[in-house]
């Protein structure tokens, strides 16, 4: 009974605090393991590298609790980046940061359309949507890489307010708002009431087709930051290489998160964490000279622990499984 | 309130491990290497990781190496992080040298040297050791040249598959290729990107080339798996045409052996990785290297020196 009774008490909690859990539980390890993975340096560092994919995270993770996903974002981030990174000289850098943003906005924004106008399946769409992008990177560039000379935007990667990388600060604003935006707003009630029951939503006057649009929209418009965090990073933008794979880097950092595919129930903190797990643990791996075939094991491995888990958490709870 | 605990906990747990890391560090007096790879998935760079395990081995350096999975963005990371150990002095075969700018001008701020194994460079690097690749394609072309008037083909057209534009000093395989042909009254008839840098990329090129030009007589392939993949869709289509190949991989010889391909030129990336690391041993006794290009030698194998040349190969990477 008392054995019973504490699995419950752990799954009940397991959403708030099982991943923050885990993240402090690997960077106990690791820290024990190896030396330079504690070191102040390689710990910050990580952290504004994490930034990277979970500011990309905040906008799927509204996609997929509205019921739909997008796997055309990688691509976005390479056309927005090389079109906005070629207008430094033109506009000057913070400008062309702008630029970048509103560019991969609009990207978002077109496959919402797709999407809610034409009644085009969102697997579809961003799929075809994915070559459609990365193809007028190509073309807009000849398949050459765009360097970014402007000190500004070079800034942002690696520049600091208060002793914390910008990085972090941006990730963490961009955290709270859209964490606002889901538990404050109608907005995001309306998200997750499309998410639970489409139809049901629509009956009790939710205009499904606006929100799907701007759920998209949104996807862009956080790529569009994160496209600005990596441009600065790199010092580049390559049409080929920008954002290859970055949709399923995202999509895993927020199903781990624990929003259901399923769509209605999402964890935009989950997400969070999960960036960070993802990274700290693939950098701890590194350290340690794990062969990164057996990181990618471990990457997967991790994936289909977290699906495990919330089913797990599910089914000792009663709840109906997601 | 919950979520905020939560980060609480991290940040306590964070601060702890850095607390518990900063005490009795001892710096040993051993100088220490990092490596930063773009992927241990291909024979070339294990070779190469080798050759740089090998020079740190013999030269008494601690090694450490990060492979960075084929991603720019864990390549500047890494980089960063070996910075962040202080290391003595890097190595990086960067898979977009494009993007190492910024992170190789911490280094340098660091007082850390980088050197470049293969690929290209960007930023303030010391130097870059890379094979003499526009010699490595006039070979190629000049093999070619000499098969088919031993042949007696009569046709004069030639296609190259190349690499991407960021991989600046592999394009030179084609630009001297190119120049070779021109300069023997050879007409390139088609000049494609293997947009896929993958045996599939080579034989969805080759199934191109073709298509569009029913009449090549040969063609190169800048990188070896691609060469291998554009043999196999010759092949499959059971014509004639010569394929010579870049870099000198098992895949390469392998289909050397089964005489589906001409040629290879051979680069010695083991070579790349051991003179780096010599190279660096340079520069921490203080000689001067800035933005300086190291050229290494290339070699033409032909299905008579393949023998010779695996042996070596094998033998070094069994050390």
């Amino acid at each position: 009974m008392r054995k019973v009774g504490a699995l419950k008490w752990a799954a009940g909690r397991w959403d708030s605090f099982g991943l923050p859990f885990l993240v402090a539980l690997l960077l106990l390890v690791f820290s024990l393991l190896s030396s330079p993975f504690r070191s102040v340096y390689n710990l910050v560092s990580n952290l504004s590298f994490a930034s990277l994919v979970a500011i990309g995270s905040i906008g799927m993770v509204f996609c997929i609790m509205s019921g739909d996903f997008d796997i055309s974002i990688g691509s976005m981030s390479a056309l927005a980046g090389v079109l906005g990174a070629s207008m430094v000289a033109r506009i000057g850098g913070p400008a062309a940061m702008l630029v970048t943003v509103a560019l991969a906005t609009l990207c978002g924004f077109v496959n919402g359309v797709f999407v809610t106008k034409l009644r085009i399946p969102a697997f579809i769409t961003t799929l075809g949507m994915q070559f459609v992008y990365r193809a007028l990177a190509y073309i807009y560039t000849t398949n050459t890489p765009v360097y970014i000379k402007d000190p500004f935007w070079l800034s942002i990667g690696s520049g600091s307010v208060l002793g914390i990388p910008f990085p972090v600060v941006l990730m963490v604003l961009c955290f709270g708002a859209a964490v606002y935006v889901l538990r404050k707003t109608p907005f995001g009630r309306y998200v997750i009431a499309v998410g639970t029951n489409r139809n049901a939503a629509m009956l009790s006057g939710i205009n499904v087709d606006l929100v799907k649009n701007a759920v998209f929209t949104l996807v862009g418009f956080f790529v569009g930051i994160a496209t600005v965090v990596t441009a600065s990073y790199l010092g580049s933008v390559n049409p080929g290489m920008t954002g290859q794979g970055y949709e399923f880097q995202v999509i895993t950092v927020v199903v781990l998160g624990g929003t259901a595919l399923s769509g209605g129930n999402g964890n935009l903190l989950g997400a969070f964490f999960a960036a960070l797990f993802i990274t700290y643990m693939q950098n701890g791996l590194g350290l340690k000279q794990v062969n990164s075939y057996w990181q990618y094991v471990a990457t997967g491995m991790v994936l289909i622990f977290a699906v495990g888990i919330n089913r797990l958490k599910s089914a000792i709870l009663g709840q109906r499984e997601t | 309130m919950k979520k905020i605990l939560c980060v609480l906990i991290v940040l306590m747990v964070v601060g702890g491990v850095v607390f518990a890391g900063g005490q009795g560090e001892k710096k040993s007096t051993q100088k220490t290497v990092g490596f930063s790879l773009w992927t241990m998935e291909y024979t070339f760079f294990q070779a190469v990781e080798k050759g740089v395990r090998d020079a740190c081995k013999d030269l008494g350096y601690t090694y450490v190496m990060i492979d960075q999975n084929g991603k720019a963005d864990k390549m500047v990371n890494d980089l960063n992080s070996l910075v962040g150990q202080k290391v003595d002095g890097i190595v990086i075969t960067p898979v977009d040298p494009g993007a190492i700018g910024p992170a190789v001008q911490k280094a340098r701020d660091a007082k850390i040297p980088v050197v470049c194994a293969d690929i290209g460079k960007s930023g303030p690097v010391n130097a870059l050791l890379i094979s003499n690749n526009f010699k490595g394609g006039q070979m190629a072309m000049e093999f070619i040249d000499k098969t088919l008037k031993a042949k007696g083909v009569t046709s004069k057209k030639v296609g190259v598959g190349t690499v991407q534009p960021q991989w600046t000093y592999a394009r030179g395989r084609g630009d001297g290729f190119i120049a070779k042909a021109k300069e023997l009254g050879y007409t390139v008839a088609s000049e494609l990107i293997v947009q896929n840098p993958t045996a599939e990329g080579g034989y969805d090129t080759m199934q191109q080339m073709m298509s569009a030009v029913p009449d090549l007589a040969a063609v190169f392939y800048c990188s070896g798996r691609e060469a291998v993949g554009a043999a196999n869709a010759i092949k499959a289509a059971d014509k004639p045409i010569i394929v010579v190949g870049y870099n000198g991989d098992p895949e390469e010889i392998q289909a050397m052996r089964d005489g589906i391909m001409a040629a290879d030129i051979a680069q010695q990336p083991y070579n790349i990785g051991y003179e780096s690391v010599k190279l660096l041993q340079k520069i921490f006794a203080g000689e001067k290297y800035e933005d300086a290009v190291v050229p290494v030698e290339v070699a033409l194998l032909t299905p008579d020196t393949i023998d010779k040349f695996q042996a070596d190969y094998e033998a070094k990477m069994k050390k």
